[in-house]
């Protein structure tokens, strides 16, 4: 068996596999199970040693508060790594939610789960999952998150960047797309790798309100919602199809009155969604959980499928910042792998523009 | 569309037309939009469901309910999720949260009331609802405070669901699987608990972990009571196969009762160091439940040592309720599978026995 890696700073190893002194294991056990296994078990002349090849799908998600909690358990539960590892500055409910996903053992594929306060457990991962951060209070709009959780930032980035320097960094934290483009600055890395989960949920509530009103599967309503994640995110009417039926031409071709007023109640139920959950249940955590997972195996399988997540904007649609909004972009194995061109009407563009405009002076303001 | 039902209690249903989150004005656009996107052919019978719909309702929708849920929705098990708590906010942001998701789910309907009737017709009804165990306290000092909560809730189940499976997940498990047994009135095939399911995992993780096996191929039952006084078929234990007790005698690696007695202890004390930690326990039970379920729904025919009506089994004369493995399927319990046990083993079971008859007979149902 490969030697356990020892951790000489203090700090509780919770590592699965350990065979240092793993704190719940009763002391003969160990001793036990290493010569069954033995002799259980015979290698073919001339193996490699064990342990040493690994594998390709190792996902560190930083943060396991119901956000950090809800993501790691549906990547579990999709069967999308070979590898988590779990990070938190608190060791008790960081070490509680390990052992609460390892005894799911009988119910799940073989997966490898670590929890470690010390960065060092995340080395080699392909995608590092930032959810920690301060929660969004009732009522609080996201923009007064910021200051608050850059300092956290500051404590995170660098050490994953440190262990795992090919990474690509989702994330989560709100609000979103300023944390996004903090993570950014912070991380030196390129552009497409590095992103936000951004407008991803909202288009979800956005297509589940519409398939809801029509009865049809939301995956059949197509449709974006880019720019903020927040208050300013703008609805892309024009392009909102139903099973490739354009929803605006076919209410015109039908003689059927809608008015923007009723787009936008549409558009405000979706951005009060959010809201309304924290409100009734003081957080949000499934939803999010789903919509990471989804953006996971996208990019960890190279499904070059098309999200709206938060990127660098800065070119897109006469967009002059530096700023990180959502825009529909194709991911995979590289990351962002560009962004769709998707046409905009000139109502939508300056929609968009303002969007980017408010970020912008928020970015502005941040100390980084 | 189906005209929706006026409830006094707030109705959550989400396809109802009274829905309250959907704008007044968009609904009309809607409906208008829908009959003109989707025309139906000539002659076809009015929108009523051809095939049976997968139901199952979920009681409670705290820490253990919601991971049941979700875990349930992820593995794409039911067509229909209802949710049923005592707290409607909690209730409607849990759903809320659920529906949201839709995007990357497979299509499922998922209502929410604090009224039973929203339970109607479901296939298996799962029942997490009752008092959280306290730090250190042990799962049968639990028992009189949720036999209070579980009379205001199997009646109803089984008024709007009287042909429903009937899942008790609340601790302590044993115990309140025979109450809501009594007071459902059911056949014992449809009312079980999931007892020591995912003590068994436990134990199965724990050994694969030393063995660095997958714990899909170590074989293994965690008898009795889902709690302190359990029991651990060691005789039976089989990695890939190869008994493991008989594997180290002939070996010759010694080992003592104390090493194995040892292990068992960790997989009790597992539950507690969760709650310790985390302060509940969530995630493991979620899954847990979801394999039953799948097991249940698709007549799958597994064994799950699962919590039943023991009468008869290894000598027990009492009617208790405690796990033996156990196939489900359709019809819920199909029968138990006659695992050959030790003199030591069999001891044990009766007095894991004993302690739950105790608790059951101070019951007062």
């Amino acid at each position: 068996m490969a030697t356990a890696e020892t951790n000489t700073n203090g700090k509780i190893v919770f590592d699965s596999k350990s065979e240092a002194k793993v704190e719940y294991a009763p002391e003969s056990a160990p001793k036990l199970a290493l010569e069954i296994k033995k002799d259980l078990f015979q290698t073919l002349p001339g193996s490699c040693p064990l342990n040493t090849a690994k594998g390709n799908w190792k996902i560190t998600v930083v943060g396991v508060g119901n956000v950090g909690m809800a993501c790691a358990q549906t990547i579990l539960t999709q069967n999308l790594a070979d590898e988590l590892a779990l990070v938190d500055v608190e060791p008790n409910k960081l070490r509680g939610e390990m052992l609460d996903l390892q005894h799911a053992a009988a119910f799940l594929p073989r997966a490898k789960i670590v929890a470690d306060t010390d960065y060092k457990i995340t080395a080699g991962s392909a995608i590092c999952i930032v959810t920690a951060g301060a929660r969004q209070k009732p009522g609080e709009s996201r923009l007064a998150l910021v200051q608050k959780n850059v300092s956290i930032l500051k404590s995170i980035i660098p050490q994953i960047v440190k262990y795992s320097p090919d990474a690509i960094l989702l994330i989560i934290s709100n609000p979103v797309d300023a944390l996004t483009y903090v993570s950014w600055k912070l991380s030196g890395f390129p552009a497409n790798r590095v992103l936000g989960s951004g407008t991803n949920l909202d288009s979800s509530r956005f297509r589940w309100l519409l398939a809801d009103h029509l009865d049809v599967n939301a995956h059949n309503v197509h449709g974006y919602l880019i720019g903020e994640h927040g208050d300013s995110s703008v609805p892309v009417w024009s392009t909102v199809n139903v099973g490739g039926v354009s929803l605006l031409q076919f209410l015109k071709d039908n003689g059927t009155p809608c008015s923007q007023a009723i787009l936008d109640e549409v558009h405000k139920k979706v951005v009060d969604g959010a809201y309304e959950v924290i409100q009734l249940k003081g957080y949000t955590s499934w939803a999010i959980g789903y919509s990471v997972a989804s953006l996971v195996k996208c990019l960890l399988r190279d499904q070059r499928w098309i999200h709206p997540v938060s990127v660098c904007a800065k070119g897109f649609h006469g967009i002059e910042d530096e700023v990180f909004l959502s825009l529909p972009t194709q991911l995979g194995s590289s990351g962002v792998v560009g962004v769709l061109n998707v046409p905009l009407t000139d109502e939508e563009r300056k929609k968009l523009q303002q969007s980017a405009q408010t970020l912008a002076a928020v970015q502005a303001e941040l100390d980084i | 569309m189906a005209t929706a039902e006026t409830y006094p209690n707030i109705v959550f249903d989400w396809r109802s037309e009274t829905a309250e989150h959907v704008p007044e004005s968009a609904r009309k656009v809607a409906f208008d939009i829908k009959q003109a996107l989707f025309q139906p052919l000539p002659g076809a019978c009015p929108s009523r469901t051809a095939t049976k719909i997968s139901k199952i309702t979920v009681v409670g929708v705290g820490n253990v309910g919601m991971a049941c849920a979700q875990t349930i929705l992820t593995q794409n098990l039911a067509d229909e999720l209802a949710l049923v708590d005592v707290d409607p906010e909690k209730l409607r942001g849990e759903m809320l949260d659920l529906q949201h998701a839709a995007a990357f789910l497979p299509r499922a309907k998922i209502v929410a009331n604090t009224d039973y009737k929203v339970s109607e017709g479901s296939d298996i009804c799962i029942v997490s609802a009752g008092a959280r165990q306290r730090n250190g306290e042990s799962r049968l000092a639990l028992v009189q405070r949720n036999v209070a909560i579980f009379k205001s809730i199997i009646p109803q189940l089984v008024k709007y669901s009287p042909a429903a499976i009937l899942l008790i997940i609340s601790n302590p498990v044993d115990a309140l699987t025979y109450v809501a047994w009594k007071l459902s009135g059911f056949p014992s095939n449809r009312v079980f608990g999931s007892g020591t399911n995912l003590d068994s995992s436990r134990f199965r993780g724990l050994l694969a972990d030393r063995l660095d096996v997958s714990a899909h191929n170590v074989h293994g039952y965690v008898i009795g009571e889902h709690g302190d006084s359990s029991v651990p078929v060691w005789s039976t234990v089989n990695i890939g196969g190869v008994p493991i007790i008989e594997f180290l005698k002939n070996m010759g690696i010694p080992y003592s009762q104390s090493t194995l007695d040892e292990l068992h202890k960790m997989v009790i004390g597992g539950a507690y160091e969760v709650i310790k930690l985390k302060g509940y326990t969530s995630w493991a039970i979620g899954y847990s439940v979801a394999s039953l379920v799948n097991s249940l729904l698709r007549d799958q025919r597994c064994i799950h040592p699962v919590s039943v009506c023991a009468k008869g089994f290894y000598g027990i004369k009492d009617e208790v309720y405690l796990s033996l493995p156990t196939q489900l399927g359709y019809t819920g319990v199909m029968g138990v599978l006659n695992l050959p046990l030790t003199d030591e083993e069999r001891e044990k079971l009766q007095q894991s026995a004993k302690t739950l008859a105790e608790v059951q007979d101070q019951l007062d149902i």
